[in-house]
């Protein structure tokens, strides 16, 4: 008796290239907004000399490296998907690195968040997803009790902008999975219809 | 192969399938209100209150989602107008709520996925008006609570920030939207070459 092989479905399913390639654009895009209003709000107000070296220092990077993936992207070259999860976790990295330097959770820097977050929950899979929004919500969670004053007014606040964060990345992987199920219904009539015209021609010269 | 679809067949679908996220957006926004209301308050007047929008909320959502668990789903009219309500009901909470009111509020993060949600769900030009319209409210809320806004150098900044943000929440939802209706077109039309090589133009 043969012996039935179970499959074991990984944890973070493989992704295809091409399939991450369609959601690069808005991850692209949503990382040149985040350069230039760094930028534009780096310099508008800076405290001091030191703090703003490492602002726009991090945030150059961050567009040296959003060149070269927008780049292959023109080209149509395949970027290696372990480099666009690390630039989705890079954004992450930044924007915590910009709350940590401006205060914490009195910064209002955590705004960026919601971009990078949405751009990342219709680009990447459901685990994936998942793993990002909760790690980022860890640690800005922890940021913020750091640097919260200790009282429930802003022990709600925090709790709300966690709420709210985590919902956006959900919105953005909901509609992400209702897509791949349109398209695959789309993928399914039409393999449908081809079969049965196939089936029709097929008919045909048996009657002749 | 020629899409089978006809234009206003493929907005009614995307009315049908996307409102699943306008409503979990809903769901966050009463979510976290609930939280707020409940554990900000500090009368019983002032509970009463902000549960009452709340409750509208919950009230509106619960009609929504039923609809559209018994598949039989809100029509592009209503969702506008629950928009609207949305809308009305985050201003007003950043408008008055608990003395911090204007800049100092801190629940314009409310406005956030009401306006991805519609982004999804409606075409690029409708989502671009509502991202305007959000972004108006936002503006005029902390006109009427401190109208002297433009000239402190530090309200502009975070002003600015969040315009921003938020204009950038609209602007990315619609393009996905854009996206995936392309995507989904050349799914149904079949090539399987035509799908990669236009998923590395996009």
């Amino acid at each position: 008796m043969a012996e039935k092989k179970e499959k074991t479905q990984p944890l973070i399913p493989e992704v295809k290239p091409e399939e991450l390639a369609w959601g690069q654009g808005v991850v692209i895009t949503a990382r040149w907004i985040l350069v230039g209003a760094g930028l534009l709000l780096a310099v508008w107000n800076a405290d001091s000399l030191a703090e703003l070296r490492v602002q726009v220092l991090v945030i150059l990077l961050l567009a040296v490296a959003n060149f070269y993936l927008h780049a292959q992207l023109l080209m149509r070259r395949r970027t290696l998907s372990i480099v666009v999860y690390g630039a989705s976790a890079a954004d992450l990295a930044v924007i915590t690195v910009l709350v940590l330097s401006s205060g914490g959770f009195s910064s209002d820097v955590f705004i960026f968040y919601f971009p990078a977050l949405l751009a990342l929950s219709v680009a990447f899979p459901t685990m994936l997803t998942f793993l990002y929004t909760g790690g980022m919500l860890g640690f800005y969670g922890l940021i913020g009790l750091a640097s919260v004053d200790a009282n429930l007014d802003n022990l709600q606040i925090l709790l709300a902008r966690l709420i709210i964060l985590g919902g956006v990345a959900f919105c953005g992987n909901l509609y992400w999975r209702i897509e791949n199920h349109r398209r695959r219904a789309a993928e399914e009539t039409r393999e449908q219809l081809m079969e049965q015209i196939q089936k029709r021609q097929a008919r045909r010269p048996a009657r002749a | 192969m020629q899409n089978m679809r006809m234009p206003e067949q493929e907005a009614a679908e995307d009315i049908f399938f996307g409102q699943a996220v306008m409503i979990w957006a809903r769901w966050f926004v009463i979510l976290a209100g609930a939280l707020i209301a409940l554990w900000a308050a500090e009368s019983i007047a002032e509970l009463a209150l902000a549960i009452g929008f709340v409750v509208v909320l919950m009230g509106i959502n619960f009609f929504v989602h039923g609809r559209y668990l018994m598949e039989r789903p809100a029509n592009r009219s209503l969702l506008l107008l629950v928009a609207v309500v949305d809308t009305a009901i985050i201003t007003l909470i950043v408008l008055a709520w608990q003395g911090r009111t204007g800049m100092e509020s801190p629940y314009f993060i409310f406005y956030y996925p009401m306006v991805l949600a519609f982004a999804f769900v409606f075409p690029p030009a409708m989502a671009v008006g509502y991202t305007l319209v959000v972004i108006a409210a936002y503006l005029g809320a902390n006109f009427l609570t401190d109208p002297g806004i433009l000239i402190s150098s530090r309200s502009l900044e975070a002003l600015t920030m969040r315009l921003i943000t938020l204009a950038a929440m609209g602007a990315l939802g619609a393009y996905y939207w854009r996206v995936q209706r392309n995507r989904r077109r050349l799914a149904a039309e079949g090539s399987a070459e035509r799908v990669e090589l236009s998923a590395s133009a996009n």
